[in-house]
């Protein structure tokens, strides 16, 4: 059952400067995106820094304003949502963010940010966040009931991030955005959040829209996986076909880039020249053709690609994919 | 004749009152030309380690109980302010994990390396050789790009001018600390690539701080992982990435997410890494070791040589067959 559908979603920022703060300029963050998330399924959304892709999740639930396109969750276009019915529909999806330092109110103790989800919340607000609800909550995430007195300063990373996502959990949503939620933690620490992640999945059926930097944590958590490049979707395949079949010249760029641990290894190296460009002056043609080692000209500089099914449930922006 | 000689160096800091002990009797040795890594996880003590060799932390706060820092045969330790002066840059010189925070904002990148020059060899304080470094280190244009502030590059590019300033004074060991994890990971493919091309031509030494084990793989001839201020082991990097014997060693190479192991479940440790001065007795290690006996408890395992070139700190840790 499709949970969430995002269709040719756009977000734009004005650039504003001179003498009446006029915009000439937009910075296209998010460029005509559709994708769609099954209940149950985790969609993992991976590209390099200004990609676009924590912009994409925020305005998924409408924490950013979308500049067009529909965003449907459970029968209803949360785009076109008012301030107070989309307040009544955000009980069905949550965020969990990188930072568990900046994410939760220092002045709160564990027990009172997690049960104000619950009590802020229309639906729920008749059931009082009791001590009985916040320990099971608590020992979800795999933390003390004791713990929730304490104040967020009193826990390493690794538990703030659990302290997010419980707080999350707290009104039982069938989708989580998660931005970078390890990006922040030690390897270690990161494995546990990672397995606890899928735990909660297993058992409470959530779909996750899971957003990173690396590809190989990306590629561990998701059911599918996109690939993003300066605002565009340039992959959508499983994460099987992504990490052994990658169709495009950035995907497999971007796979040959991560540092194996094997010394044994003998996969190809790719090392992009270049930056990423802009995002206010993005490249004409294909956004990756000047840092393509496949591109070829005029094609891949005047012709922008499609994102094609190449096949079955493998889409590619490519001419050559 | 090994270039850098560390014997059992204790690196103490006082805080409040009380004294903590962020380095407790590392030895680590450094031939010339040589890729050693230091991996370890946030508070391990592996940046003061490295900070240590230049004397780059101030003491107080920090203090030197024991140990030798030998650097060409002379301790560092026992050095002046100004013998000290004459080791840093052009024995020994750093490249740090912001470069945006490095570079001073107000000058312009070329006359920041001229200062350099300035200071290590006034004679060479000329445009060509400025040209000359910019070059090297693979900076685009840099007839253009001297006359930039660090504002005006992007990531990637402050860290191959930050290289270039730790290059100007043509010093034989260099001090990487996590040169590239504030990169995207394309960008960290190309400075890893410049790394490695600098010291086949240059034939420096280069100590490489890390807690990418992916790193480890692509970059070094030898490691040493460190845990709550000690090495826990210590070998060849091939050799240690194939068959860890540390617990600690094991759990980490576990912990990583692999791309094309599928999906299988990460080894997690449990627990957080102890904080400075709440070290438990006994190994470090074991309130979160997976093969813990009682006797880890009470007795801190040595750091032996349990095969040649191979350094482990456990009772239990066995040679393999």
């Amino acid at each position: 059952m499709t949970l969430l559908e995002v269709a040719n979603l756009k977000v734009h920022f004005p650039v504003r400067y001179g003498l009446f703060r006029r915009s000439r300029h937009f910075i296209k963050a998010v460029e005509d995106v559709s994708f769609t998330i099954e209940a149950g399924e985790t969609l993992g959304l991976v590209g390099e820094s200004g990609c676009g892709k924590t912009t994409l999740g925020r305005t998924v639930v409408r924490l950013l304003e979308p500049t067009s396109g529909s965003i449907n969750f459970e029968g209803s276009d949360l785009a076109r949502l008012s301030r107070k019915q989309l307040r009544a529909r955000r009980r069905g999806f949550q965020m969990i963010f990188q930072d568990p330092y900046g994410s939760l109110n220092p002045r709160m103790t564990a027990g009172e940010s997690i049960g104000e989800a619950i009590e802020i919340h229309p639906l729920l607000a008749k059931e009082p966040a009791t001590h009985a609800r916040i320990s099971e909550l608590l020992a979800a995430v795999g933390l003390e009931p004791a713990h929730a007195q304490r104040f967020p300063d009193e826990f390493s990373g690794g538990q703030r991030q659990r302290i997010g996502i419980a707080r999350a959990l707290a009104v039982e949503p069938k989708l989580i955005v998660c931005d970078e939620p390890v990006s922040a933690l030690d390897v270690s620490v990161q494995a546990q959040i990672i397995n606890l992640l899928k735990t909660l999945q297993q058992t409470a059926g959530l779909a996750y829209l899971f957003i990173a930097h690396d590809l190989a944590v990306v590629e561990h958590m998701s059911h599918r996986v996109m690939v993003m490049y300066l605002g565009k979707i340039v992959e959508l395949a499983e994460a099987k076909a992504i990490a052994r079949n990658a169709r495009h010249p950035y995907t497999q760029a971007l796979i040959a880039a991560i540092p194996v641990i094997d010394p044994d290894s003998k996969r190809k190296r790719i090392v992009l020249p270049g930056d990423v460009p802009s995002p206010i002056h993005p490249p004409s043609g294909c956004p990756f053709h000047p840092r393509c080692p496949m591109a070829q000209f005029p094609r891949c500089k005047t012709e922008v690609p499609a994102l094609r099914q190449v096949t079955t449930g493998h889409w590619a922006a490519c001419h050559f994919a | 004749m090994p270039l850098l000689e560390i014997k059992n160096l204790k690196v103490d800091f006082f805080s409040n009152g009380a004294r903590l002990r962020a380095i407790d009797d590392v030895s680590l040795t450094m031939d010339a030309g040589e890729t050693v890594c230091l991996v370890g996880e946030s508070g391990c003590g592996k940046s003061v380690t490295a900070l240590s060799i230049a004397r780059l932390i101030p003491s107080p706060p920090a203090h030197y109980p024991a140990g030798e820092i030998l650097l060409d045969k002379r301790d560092v330790l026992k050095m002046s302010n100004s013998e000290l002066r004459g080791i840093r840059g052009a024995m020994v010189s750093y490249v740090f994990q912001e470069p945006g925070a490095s570079l001073n904002p107000v000058f312009q990148i070329g006359s920041q390396i001229k200062e350099m020059l300035k200071l290590h060899r006034p004679k060479d304080a000329t445009r060509e050789e400025v040209l000359r470094l910019l070059a090297l280190v693979g900076l685009p244009d840099p007839e253009l790009r001297m006359a930039n502030y660090p504002f005006e590059m992007s990531g990637g590019m402050q860290q191959r001018v930050m290289i270039a300033m730790a290059l100007a004074a043509q010093p034989r060991l260099l001090v990487a600390d996590e040169p590239t994890t504030a990169l995207d990971v394309t960008i960290q493919a190309q400075i890893l690539d410049l790394l490695k091309h600098l010291r086949n031509e240059l034939g420096m030494a280069i100590l490489l701080i890390t807690h990418n084990l992916g790193i480890v793989g692509d970059m070094a001839d030898r490691v040493a992982v460190m845990y709550a201020g000690q090495i826990v082991e210590l070998a060849q990097a091939r050799e240690m990435l194939r068959r860890p014997l540390h617990p600690y060693t094991k759990a980490l190479i576990g912990s990583v997410p692999k791309l094309t192991d599928g999906q299988q479940r990460l080894t997690s440790i449990p627990g957080t890494v102890p904080s400075l001065g709440a070290f438990p007795p006994g190994c470090r290690f074991y309130p979160r070791c997976p093969s813990a006996r009682p006797k880890c408890a009470t007795t801190m395992p040595e750091l032996v040589e349990i095969e040649k070139e191979r350094w482990v700190r456990c009772l239990y840790a066995e040679p393999n067959p």
